[in-house]
């Protein structure tokens, strides 16, 4: 499988369930290995970094955005907010980053609460948030409107258009509603997990 | 703070149930430590206060080889209680007698019974046996005898009850079930004959009055004795002047202080043979295996210790696995394995510093109330309790260590999580 995204570009991976859609983007996402061939991220060949270099590479390079959320329930929206920059041990204001982008996806008032005492939809704009802290390269989304009501879920879809428009990231996004994203700027279609076949088992990724 | 910090102290803080497991399981632990020290040194400490208190003072002069002391005790007590640092200084004679006592018209007799010959008035100052006497007063005259309480019980008949006279016996009560008759031991006032032996082998035996009755707790003192004016025992034994020990009790119990006054006396009297030695020496084959079953005792209060540990292993390996999810989460956004291991390696300090501080917390209230009552247990010498802090940091800082370790597993474990995996789990 050959793939290349071009950086800005917000692609959508659609594909039925268990055609591999999320194991390829656990593999660009660096949470899962090849058995076989190359990932090249940015550049990277990322098949040959150790477990620490590819933790780094992942906090530095790549924003997440989970089905679930995966908020950590023990921490508040802001903590949770603040956590990928602090992981990095960025010196850099890291409080005033996370409020602005709180801010941003309108929960201001909900920076003090809990993890675990806001909405689901809430939970999944702080996830945008804590995906963005980074200024990742790649924006990596996997069912992020699947958990949602549909009103819900489009202002969801809005919110994750707006911010690549804004801080021309990309965003490649997997889901098996293509309903839901009308407006893409590529639509890649994954069936059995062999849509694209080369010569090579070899995915390359240019951003 | 540290976000690895705050996040284990969240993540334990909304666990209070496992969090407080895991503090108790170390605080009983350094409490069993704290109980264990407060009994058995208590003991070990109360048996060197009585030692001293009665039958060696701060210092213990004997002869090296003989056993008896020959020169005039006066000599040695006059140059004793010329240094500022002593109290007093009394000489002691020791022997053995037969006791014959006449009650209810039947002779009771005890053989081989001790006999302490002491100098009434300096004694008081340097030990505390007149302290002993429960009943009546200390020997006050030449023919005034000090009975121990184990001593009148015996000479009285006490241990012969019904059952054991219609046996014909006099057996010991706890063996036999008879009852103990309060008022059947020698009382103050009494008359009792000693029958010695002296120096050349003739028996000779004198009567005396009981001034008083010496009771102790645990039987420490003089108990199995009788104590009689030092004059009337050299008269008897036909030994005029000498003494077999010269007890000495110090104003200032410092070691320093009394180590020099060991120093000096060895140096005025080095041709005298004389052994001197301060109360830890003299205490010192009595104390010997007491301290090897402290060291004992102590050792399985540590491993008791230990089995809290394995109880922090269970418990934070219960946390890991509430926490898979959140571990696979972080992981995805770049913790990396060494992140995980700090997180859970908090935890453990966390769980151990809290232990630490609650164990101590209880250990210290023990400590305080078995001070303050002056805590003994069915009638045994009181203990003597100290706060020693040396020890008591060293118990919390030891079950601090121990559960920093036992988080080690758990916290390697947590590590080995694959995010993808652990994002899994619901």
């Amino acid at each position: 499988m050959s793939l290349t995204i071009n950086r800005g570009e917000f692609v959508l991976i659609v594909g039925s369930s268990g055609s591999g859609k999320s194991t390829l983007l656990n593999m660009i996402g660096l949470l899962d290995g090849p058995t076989n061939g190359r990932i090249i991220l940015d550049g990277t060949e990322t098949t040959q970094l150790s477990d620490s270099q590819i933790s780094e590479y992942r906090n530095k390079k790549l924003g997440f955005i989970f089905q679930f959320s995966n908020l950590l329930q023990d921490l508040s929206v802001l903590e949770n907010v603040m956590l990928p920059q602090q992981i990095q041990q960025n010196s850099e204001d890291v409080l005033q980053k996370a409020k602005q982008l709180l801010v941003r996806v309108g929960l201001e008032d909900q920076i003090p609460k809990r993890a675990n005492k806001i909405s689901g939809g809430q939970a999944q704009r702080v996830a945008i948030a804590r995906g963005l802290v980074n200024n990742p390269a790649i924006v990596l989304a996997d069912e992020p409107t699947g958990n949602l009501d549909s009103v819900t879920a489009a202002n969801i879809v809005k919110l994750m258009k707006t911010m690549a428009k804004e801080l021309n990231q990309t965003f490649i996004i997997v889901t098996h509603d293509r309903q839901q994203f009308p407006d893409v700027d590529r639509v890649i279609t994954i069936k059995d997990g062999r849509s694209f076949e080369g010569e090579q088992p070899q995915m390359e990724l240019m951003v | 703070m540290d976000y690895r910090l705050n996040l284990a102290a969240r993540m334990l803080g909304n666990k209070r149930g496992s969090l407080i497991g895991a503090v108790l399981a170390v605080s009983i632990g350094i409490l069993v430590i704290h109980v264990n020290f407060v009994i058995f040194q208590g003991i070990y400490d109360a048996i060197i206060r009585d030692m001293s208190d009665y039958r060696f003072g701060d210092v213990f002069i004997t002869h090296q080889e003989e056993g008896t002391i020959e020169r005039s005790s006066s000599v040695y007590t006059a140059w004793l209680e010329r240094f500022s640092a002593v109290k007093a200084a009394t000489p002691r004679l020791g022997g053995t007698a037969d006791i014959e006592f006449l009650s209810m018209g039947k002779i009771n007799e005890e053989y081989d019974v001790s006999v302490l010959g002491v100098e009434p008035v300096s004694d008081i100052q340097a030990s505390k046996i007149h302290e002993t006497v429960d009943e009546g007063q200390y020997v006050y005259a030449r023919n005034s005898i000090v009975v121990g309480e184990t001593v009148a019980r015996d000479l009285g008949g006490c241990y012969v009850g019904v059952q054991s006279a219609l046996r014909g016996g006099g057996e010991d009560p706890t063996v036999t079930g008879d009852q103990i008759d309060a008022d059947c031991k020698v009382k103050v006032g009494n008359n009792i004959k000693l029958i010695m032996e002296n120096r050349v082998g003739e028996e000779v035996s004198k009567r005396f009055v009981v001034s008083g009755i010496s009771k102790t707790a645990g039987g420490q003192g003089f108990d199995n004795s009788v104590i009689v004016h030092i004059d009337t025992l050299r008269s008897m034994l036909d030994r005029p002047d000498e003494s077999n020990s010269i007890l000495v009790r110090m104003n200032d119990r410092n070691s320093l202080v009394v180590n020099d006054l060991i120093t000096q006396f060895s140096a005025a009297y080095k041709n005298d043979d004389l052994l001197i030695e301060n109360i830890e020496q003299s205490a010192e084959s009595t104390l010997k295996g007491f301290r090897s079953g402290i060291a004992m005792i102590n050792l399985i209060g540590y491993f008791g210790m230990m089995s809290s540990a394995f109880a922090i292993v269970v418990i934070q390996m219960m946390l890991v696995n509430n926490k898979t999810r959140e571990i696979g989460v972080m992981r995805a956004i770049g913790a990396k394995r060494k992140d995980i291991l700090i997180i859970f390696i908090f935890q453990g300090m966390i769980i151990g510093m809290c232990g630490a501080g609650v164990g101590t917390g209880f250990g210290l209230v023990y400590t305080t109330y078995a001070k303050i009552t002056n805590m003994q247990f069915e009638g045994s010498l009181a203990l003597e309790v100290n706060y020693n802090w040396e020890k008591i940091g060293q118990t919390a800082l030891i079950a601090f260590g121990l559960a920093v370790i036992a988080s080690l597993y758990p916290s390697y474990r947590a590590t080995k999580l694959q995010p993808v995996e652990a994002m899994r789990t619901v």
